[in-house]
């Protein structure tokens, strides 16, 4: 009975149901939301991990590849050595084709970048052909260059077949070896690593699947040029692929870019976008290296995780900003958006493991690989890892995002309840304001339609707020233009000139919008509500569907845009106190524009602006990545609506 | 006839808008004409591409069981240059297809049939918009310049449903029948729309004939209009493809069986994958059975107002027909700003509105989910269709609810303004 008198009471009361109500329950979604996230690195709320598909039978086989391989290892290096003492430069080249050599000389940073075309070693995709093709395999090059941002990038992949004698051709695995890690370190034993699997290999008769071997001079622009050509997807400047094979199934990317031993594997999984590999494959691999070869295994350089919940959240939201940002975490991220899932791994610290030791690991997941009768789908393709055995599933985490993004539906929906029922919150008010929306508005029915209509609705002028929302979201392409195809130079500089735009533009917007834009009728109170509305609704529509394809992405840019459900234009206050508070919420709110957390982002971690948006560009024009468009389309378009509302307080 | 300049800005708009996207994003027409949610196999320029190649050899089109659309359409696009050499001819036929379109909404609009009708007349008819805004809203709707870009040829069914329905307000009531005729010739569905576009003829001319009509002759001497329109383009076809049978199993067939179930927007092609073979002729005729039975029902109901008749079927159209696509949804939405006057009284409109939204861009999400990333599967996509239909039914039935109210209180005059209550 109190709950139905409490809720008659509510309908009484249009003030509490239209204004206080939806604030609340908004700021409830978004603590409920991020609680929610810090409750899951609990074992209550998190799974141990478990292998789904039964095929893969990780850790079943004994590993051969030890003994006398390990001379063959050693032949390898020094042949591979010889080449290096010769001075022929080591593959991965970048070339800055803006900087004039004067200029780049005065530059010592850059002399990282620079690359004399001209001394361009076709060395060593020679000497990989040769060492491949006496070891037995078909073997193929492809040439790619990739130009983004001005900076041109090249370079030639090589690659071997071993066809598998008991399978038809039809299904693949991949091992890459790429000449340049991740950490843009040498990786000489890796590469020497996957051209002794190759030899190895091709002696055993039990392949079921053909086995790729894959050696780029990159890790980032390489597998991309490959697996593109391997979809025949690849843009002009990639050279297509003489020499395939069949659907590539995993793939696992060696890196061991030291000479001494190490202690643990790090596994790395992130893939362009924030698409994750099957957890199946991720299992496998921790499976086989701590349970059979008792190698640990880390994640998200989690080097001393000590399974507290501290470690456990730490991993999380490591892994939350690896897949928010997007990026390719390592060569193994160009095959995620292929379905092909892959995997990166990586030996760390002092220890007493060899490259054998990897080797047999490796041997062992691609023997997982090869019992696969069907492609990797069993176990979970969203799932954030707290631990190398312990994650939660996308069921247990969405709710967190997704309540993040509700939040600004509720208030949307709200708003637009608000501008339709104000009539009955306030009845002597004057009603001609809300009445001059029709396009031929006659004044002197106004009574009659009021009458008319009946119940307390209110029509809503729409095209003004319809037209400004959807403007400025256009407005979004122009920053993602610009930044996508500057050159990198200008990047710094276009970052400060939008911190001023974005300063002054919504206090020009909001000064124009208070003559209705000078297109339509002087604006009213209601279509305030109603951009707030409009824009709040597509943000958290916008939100709610990244959730589904990018949880970490939605879930972080819910959090910055939350304050924009509770700002919009001040009203009813003395005028200096509403001019003070809308320039003090101008200045908190400047402060959590893009471009300001971009700059702030870079100061925290160190990195130069420059560098951040050169690797974005790249991520655009190479990797296919989106992160931009959901900042500069999304993100910065709601949060201008917020300023401009906030700032038509002043006029 | 002077020239309304606010229409032609409207008409030039959308032109160039049509024209700017094409040139700014050369790819997305060929991207749109891929995705599920536009082209389905009933409408696909793709697979007409496809019957156009066999077409153009003298191999029967209907051979490669791929396409399925009206033999008419073949010498028509033949005469178009080929479309991967030069798109743009193409393109600009299919511009054009949408401006005439929208003029024939607009002129709908301007007849004012809407707000008054012989039997009707609406109570708030001062709240208007006029053929340009109605116009415009069809033209810029999203959904309309999708199809228009993915060169859907549900845009042909569209205009003989609209030029129906124009000439019929207009009083051109052969005409109408012609166009209804090769609607219904071209996609099937638009046959059920005959009656309601035969009411709103018979209402013109009862209204504007001094004696009483024969109401017999009339009806005979429009379905006589009706089926002969439909026989003529028949026997064309049947001059064009050489074999009677395989095109009417290859079209009309296809349209009722159903045997292709591509995902869409609809409802049909989960149910009946997941169907077992002995139950799908029966659920075939219940389907069918329950999208016709709208049309007996609402004209029945709605006798008065035969317009919102044709509004409303559009809609139950763009829910229920085996092979919906936006396009479907486009038009639906381009009717609804004719009862501008009715949106007082709807309730929910915010709430499908969203709904809609939602969908159209989780619906892309979780296909590509499903098929691109493999991290999804068809139930992701299929929950998504659910809510489209859902937010259409919700606005559909919203809108017929107010249609009724209007209806009710124009019967009613001393309960207007009181609220509904459930007794």
């Amino acid at each position: 009975m109190a709950l139905k008198s409490a809720i008659r009471d509510l309908r009484n009361k249009p003030d509490l149901l239209f204004l206080r109500l939806p604030n609340l329950v908004s700021l409830v979604c978004i603590v409920v939301g991020v609680v929610w996230l810090l409750l899951l690195p609990l074992n209550e709320y998190s799974r141990r991990t478990y292998i789904s598909e039964n095929a893969l039978l990780p850790g079943q086989v004994h590993a051969y590849f030890t003994g006398s391989e390990q001379n063959i290892f050693r032949g390898y290096k020094r042949e591979i050595e010889g080449l290096l003492n010769e001075g022929a430069e080591p593959p991965a080249r970048r070339e800055d084709t803006t900087l004039n050599p004067t200029y780049v000389e005065q530059q010592d940073s850059r002399m990282a970048y620079m690359v004399d075309v001209a001394n361009m070693s076709t060395e060593y995709p020679k000497k990989l052909r040769s060492i491949l093709q006496v070891a037995g395999l078909k073997v193929a090059t492809q040439k790619y260059e990739y130009t983004s941002a001005g900076i041109t990038h090249q370079g030639e992949n090589v690659y071997g077949i071993i066809h598998a004698p008991r399978g038809d051709a039809t299904e693949a695995i991949v091992l890459v070896a790429a000449w340049r890690t991740a950490d843009d370190e040498l990786n000489l034993n890796g590469v020497t690593l996957a051209l002794t699997l190759a030899r190895y290999f091709r002696r055993w008769s039990l392949w079921s699947k053909d086995i790729i071997f894959l050696f780029t001079p990159d890790s980032k622009s390489g597998t991309q040029a490959w697996v593109d050509a391997y979809h025949d997807l690849h843009p002009a400047s990639v050279q297509p692929l003489p020499l395939k094979s069949g659907a590539l199934q995993g793939a696992v990317v060696i890196e061991y870019p030291f000479e001494h031993r190490f202690h643990s594997l790090h596994i790395v999984y992130d893939g362009v976008n924030g698409q994750l590999p099957n957890l199946d494959l991720f299992n496998t691999a921790v499976a086989i290296a701590s349970g059979q070869m008792g190698i640990g295994a880390n994640l998200q350089e989690m080097w001393d995780h000590n399974d507290s919940y501290e470690a456990r959240l730490q991993t999380i939201l490591r892994g939350m900003a690896k897949q928010g940002l997007g990026y390719a975490t390592g060569a193994h991220s160009s095959f995620m958006p292929y379905h092909i899932d892959a995997i990166t791994l990586q030996p760390k610290g002092q220890g007493w493991e060899d490259e054998m030791a990897l080797g047999r690991t490796i041997e062992s997941l691609c023997r997982s690989l090869n019992n696969l009768l069907e492609h990797l789908h069993q176990s979970f393709f969203f799932y954030l890892l707290m631990e190398s055995q312990r994650f939660v599933s996308i069921g247990t985490y969405l709710p967190s995002a997704m309540l993040i993004a509700g939040n600004f539906t509720i208030m949307a929906i709200a708003l637009w309840m608000r501008t339709g029922y104000h009539l009955r919150s306030a009845p002597s008010e004057p009603r001609t304001p809300q009445k001059e929306q029709n396009p031929a508005p006659v004044t002197e029915k106004t009574e009659q339609t009021a009458r008319i209509s009946g119940p307390p609705v209110v029509e809503r002028l729409l095209a003004l707020p319809l037209t400004l929302v959807t403007g400025l979201h256009l407005l979004g392409l122009v920053p993602l233009w610009t930044l996508n195809t500057l050159s990198h130079q200008f990047f710094t500089s276009v970052t400060y000139t939008f911190v001023v735009v974005d300063v002054v533009l919504p206090l020009v917007l909001a000064a124009l919008l208070s003559n209705g834009l000078g297109l339509f009728s002087p604006i009213v109170p209601q279509q305030y509500l109603l951009i707030k509305s409009f824009s709040l609704l597509l943000l958290g529509l916008c939100l709610s569907t990244l959730a589904t394809l990018n949880f970490s992405l939605s879930f972080i840019i819910g959090l910055l845009c939350a304050p924009l459900s509770f700002i919009g234009r001040l009203q009813g206050l003395s005028a200096p106190l509403r001019y003070g508070l809308a320039v003090f919420g101008l200045v908190l709110l400047n402060l959590l524009s893009p471009p300001t957390i971009l700059l702030g982002a870079c100061w925290y971690f160190g990195v130069s602006v420059e560098t951040v948006l050169t690797q974005a560009a790249f991520g655009w024009d190479v990797w296919g990545m989106w992160t931009q468009v959901v900042v500069w389309c999304v993100w910065w378009p709601a949060w201008l609506i917020g300023c401009v509302l906030l700032g038509s307080s002043v006029f | 006839m002077a020239i309304d300049q606010r229409k032609v800005a409207v008409f030039a708009g959308a032109f160039v808008l049509r024209l700017v996207l094409v040139f700014l994003f050369p790819s997305l027409p060929d991207l749109l004409t891929g995705r599920v949610e536009v082209s389905t196999p009933v409408n696909s320029f793709k697979r007409l591409q496809e019957g156009l190649f066999l077409y153009t050899r003298n191999v029967s089109p209907y051979d490669g069981g791929v396409f399925h659309q009206a033999p008419l359409l073949l010498p028509l696009f033949a005469l178009l240059p080929d479309v991967t050499q030069y798109p743009l001819p193409t393109a600009l036929f299919f511009f054009g297809v949408d401006l005439v379109n929208a003029y024939a909404l607009s002129t709908i609009s301007d007849s004012g049939q809407s707000v008054k009708s012989r039997l009707h007349s609406a109570m708030r008819k001062h709240i208007r918009w006029d053929g340009a805004s109605v116009a415009a809203w069809f033209l810029f709707n999203p959904f309309t310049i999708a199809t228009c870009l993915a060169r859907s040829t549900s845009v042909f069914t569209t205009s003989g449903i609209l030029f129906a329905v124009s000439n019929a307000v207009e009083g051109n009531s052969i005409n109408a029948m012609l166009a209804i005729g090769f609607a219904s010739y071209l996609s099937l569905y638009p046959a059920l729309l005959f009656v309601p576009v035969l009411l709103l003829c018979y209402d013109f001319h009862a209204e504007k004939s001094k004696q009483s009509l024969n109401t017999t002759v009339f009806v005979l001497q429009h379905t006589a209009i009706f089926l002969g329109s439909l026989t003529g383009l028949l026997a064309i076809s049947c001059l064009i493809t050489g074999n009677f049978w395989e095109f009417m199993s290859a079209t009309y067939g296809f349209h009722l069986l159903v045997p292709d179930l591509t995902p869409n927007v609809g409802l049909w092609w989960y149910f009946f994958i997941e169907m077992f073979d002995s139950f799908r002729a029966f659920f075939l005729g219940v389907f069918w059975l329950h999208l016709a039975s709208y049309a007996g029902g609402l004209t029945f109901r709605l006798r008065r107002q035969p317009l919102f008749i044709v509004s409303s079927l559009l809609g139950v159209f763009a829910i229920f027909k085996p092979y919906p696509s936006i396009s479907d949804a486009s038009l639906y939405l381009a009717l609804l700003p004719l009862y501008r006057h009715l949106f007082p009284l709807m309730r929910y409109t915010f709430f499908a509105i969203s709904a809609l939204l939602y969908s159209s861009l989780l619906g892309p999400a979780f296909y590509h989910l499903w098929i691109y990333a493999g991290s999804g599967n068809a139930n992701f996509f299929y929950a998504i269709t659910l809510v489209w239909s859902l937010g259409l039914s919700i606005l559909l039935a919203d809108f017929l609810f107010a249609g009724l109210r209007d209806e009710w209180e124009q019967d009613h005059p001393e309960a207007q303004g009181k609220e509904v209550k459930q007794v």
